[in-house]
């Protein structure tokens, strides 16, 4: 086994190489995936809902307010289940009015309801604890958020002059609730009020009447088990005057259109790196075999058939491909781990080694390597032994 | 125990001329003979002992093992007639790099079967006959030409073969050596063995049973 090892250390360095890139490649689209179906399955959970034409929100949000009086309405719609009032304010409104997938945000949830999301009950935490109804000034943020900020269970946030202590830190999702800061609704309303100076002025000269629980950016909507999402919005569209709905499933389309591009590319970098790696892996199997195709011209004087040969063959090339394909693996995740170290600093991650991606470029670079050491075989075996013998010299 | 007849083999030049080398060779090499075949370079010499040797296939004639007709075989029933009944010795030795000495010489067992213990046992009888047991652990690129060489000559007899095929046994080596591994050859014979030694040294002869000389594809006496 040693001796396999030592005999074939260039082509397990080559091997290794090859899986390395095919992986790290590999860990890049994975990463992308899980951003993008992260989305995906957050958007398909629920209805989101928001308030329409009324002029104010400056600028936060597409609609504007969603009165409580309208939560009431959309709560009566048949195959409603549960309704989630939500203020979402970008944290930073300076940098950037679009609201992205990346962008930093505050989220004041109403702890009052449970989470109406059909994938997401609970945001998973990693340290600390959730937010509880009840709670004031706290908050729990995603890890990229707590990265970038340097936070930990019990850091001091400043947000909009008020402290809050950091209560909890979400798993890492690779996806939007990373960038997050999760808040008690009642202390998001006291930030909007306080970035937005058109809100300040309306409610001070009272011409609205507007009280605290009016001040929604808006609702997220469940739907009753075995009731048809896109149907239940459609129902609230007809029913409720003034909101903007969004159909679960347009929503989960849109976003797929916004990420095809990413979508092709991965494709495109998979194929790439498939290729790429394999050819590399191939060549270097069948060119270990060919080097010592004099080697097998002199088995064969001795009496070995091209069957025993094959044999040899194909167990030293199982040995040596799962051993470049280990190392590459490892090679990889060496590679990627430091890289996400120091990307880390700035709340980012570049990979993602997913058991399916380590899995299938392993099975992926074992059989290729089969393959290949079968193919050098057969063309070792379609030489007559004096003529290996010669080739080798 | 070896006969041949009527042997021809051509090769084919890269524009796809045909290069006649062999033009009906008739050889008879009986148990405990040493014959010695000489010609000059370019003759023949190695295509026939490769074809002797089963290594490559003639173009047309027979070739017969103990009354039995191998010529006519599979590919893979002449790699087990090869372990059966030839030990070969090459002028480069042709040791396997990534193995010892003892190994070398072990590996010949591998492919016909026998008891590993018994062969190695037997291979350090043999090595420690020809005066290379000390550097059994040694691989090949550590040791000289001519203990190479004795090496190789261990691998070729583990077997007892009946037949012997020397391909220039002593080209590659100094007059000492040359004479260790004629000498080795010329027992085997004694011991019973067919013998081919192909050579162009005049040592080659001594003691040989028959002397050929291979000219224009053909053996002359
Ligand atoms: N594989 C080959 N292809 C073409 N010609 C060959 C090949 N092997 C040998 N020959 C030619 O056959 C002739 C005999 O070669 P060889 O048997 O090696 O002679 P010797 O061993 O007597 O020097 C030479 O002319 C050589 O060039
Ligand atoms: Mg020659």
């Amino acid at each position: 086994m040693l001796r396999i090892l030592r005999g074939y250390a260039f082509a397990i360095a080559g091997i290794a190489i090859g899986v390395a890139g095919l992986v790290t490649l590999g860990a890049m689209s994975e990463r992308i995936v899980r951003f993008i179906e992260g989305g995906d399955r957050f958007v398909l959970g629920q209805i989101s809902v928001a308030g329409r034409g009324m002029g104010m929100g400056a600028g936060f949000t597409a609609g504007g307010l969603l009165p409580a009086a309208t939560i009431k309405k959309i709560s009566a719609v048949s195959g409603v289940a549960g309704v989630q009032p939500q203020v979402m304010l970008p944290l930073d409104p300076s940098t950037s009015q679009f609201m992205t997938l990346t962008q930093e945000l505050v989220l004041g949830l109403d702890l009052s309801v449970p989470m109406p999301n059909r994938y997401y009950r609970a945001l998973p935490v990693r340290v600390g604890r959730y937010l509880r109804a009840g709670d004031r000034h706290r908050a729990v943020v995603g890890a990229a958020f707590a990265a970038s900020h340097g936070l930990g269970v019990g850091s001091g946030l400043a947000l909009e002059g008020a402290t809050y202590e950091v209560v909890g830190i979400l798993e890492r999702m690779l996806t939007a609730p990373d960038r997050f800061v999760f808040v008690p609704i009642e202390d998001a309303r006291e930030q909007w009020v306080a970035k937005d100076r058109l809100l300040r002025t309306l409610l001070a000269s009272g011409a609205a009447a507007l009280t605290a629980g009016d001040l929604n950016t808006g609702v997220a909507v469940g739907w009753r088990d075995g009731a048809d999402p896109d149907a239940v919005a459609r129902r609230i569209m007809a029913e409720v005057p003034d909101v903007n709905v969004q159909l679960p499933s347009e929503l989960s389309r849109l976003l797929r259109a916004s990420t095809a591009f990413f979508a092709a590319l991965l494709v495109g970098i998979g194929v790439l790196a498939l290729v790429i790696g394999g050819l590399s892996l191939a060549n270097t199997m069948a060119a270990a075999i060919f080097e010592r195709i004099r080697d097998f011209g002199v088995k064969q004087a001795l009496g070995a058939t091209d069957l025993d040969l094959a044999r040899e063959v194909l167990g030293e090339a199982l040995v040596v491909t799962v051993c470049g394909g280990a190392a590459g693996v490892g090679l990889a995740i060496l590679l990627g781990s430091s890289i996400d170290v120091w990307a880390g600093r700035s709340g980012q991650q570049l990979f993602h080694f997913s058991t399916r991606l380590l899995g299938g470029a392993f099975a992926f670079s074992v059989l290729l390597g089969a393959a290949a050491a079968a193919w050098a075989t057969l063309r070792v075996a379609s030489l007559s032994p004096a003529e290996a013998i010669r080739r080798g010299a | 125990m070896l006969r041949a007849s009527g042997l021809v083999k051509s090769y084919r030049a890269p524009s796809g001329e045909p290069i006649p080398v062999l033009r009906g060779v008739d050889l008879t090499v009986k148990d405990g003979e040493l014959v010695a075949v000489v010609g000059h370079s370019g003759s023949g010499k190695s295509t026939l002992l490769s074809v002797l040797g089963l290594l490559e296939d003639a173009d047309a004639g027979e070739i017969t093992y103990e009354n039995v007709c191998v010529s006519v075989r599979s590919r893979s029933a002449k790699s087990r007639a090869r372990g059966r009944w030839v030990g070969f010795v090459f002028q480069s030795f042709l040791l396997l790099p990534s193995l010892t000495a003892l190994e070398n010489v072990v590996l010949a067992a591998r492919y016909t079967g026998r008891d590993r213990t018994e062969a190695r046992r037997r291979a350090q009888v043999l090595l420690d006959e020809l005066g290379v047991l000390e550097r059994k652990d040694h691989y090949p690129q550590e040791l000289s030409g001519g203990e190479q060489q004795r090496i190789a000559f261990c691998r070729a007899v583990l077997n007892d073969p009946p037949l012997l095929l020397a391909d220039e046994p002593t080209g590659n080596l100094d007059d000492a050596n040359g004479a260790v591994i004629f000498d080795a050859l010329r027992r085997r014979a004694r011991a019973g063995a067919a013998v081919v030694v192909v050579s162009h040294r005049p040592e080659a002869a001594m003691g040989a049973t028959a002397v050929y000389r291979l000219r224009g594809g053909v053996l002359e006496a």
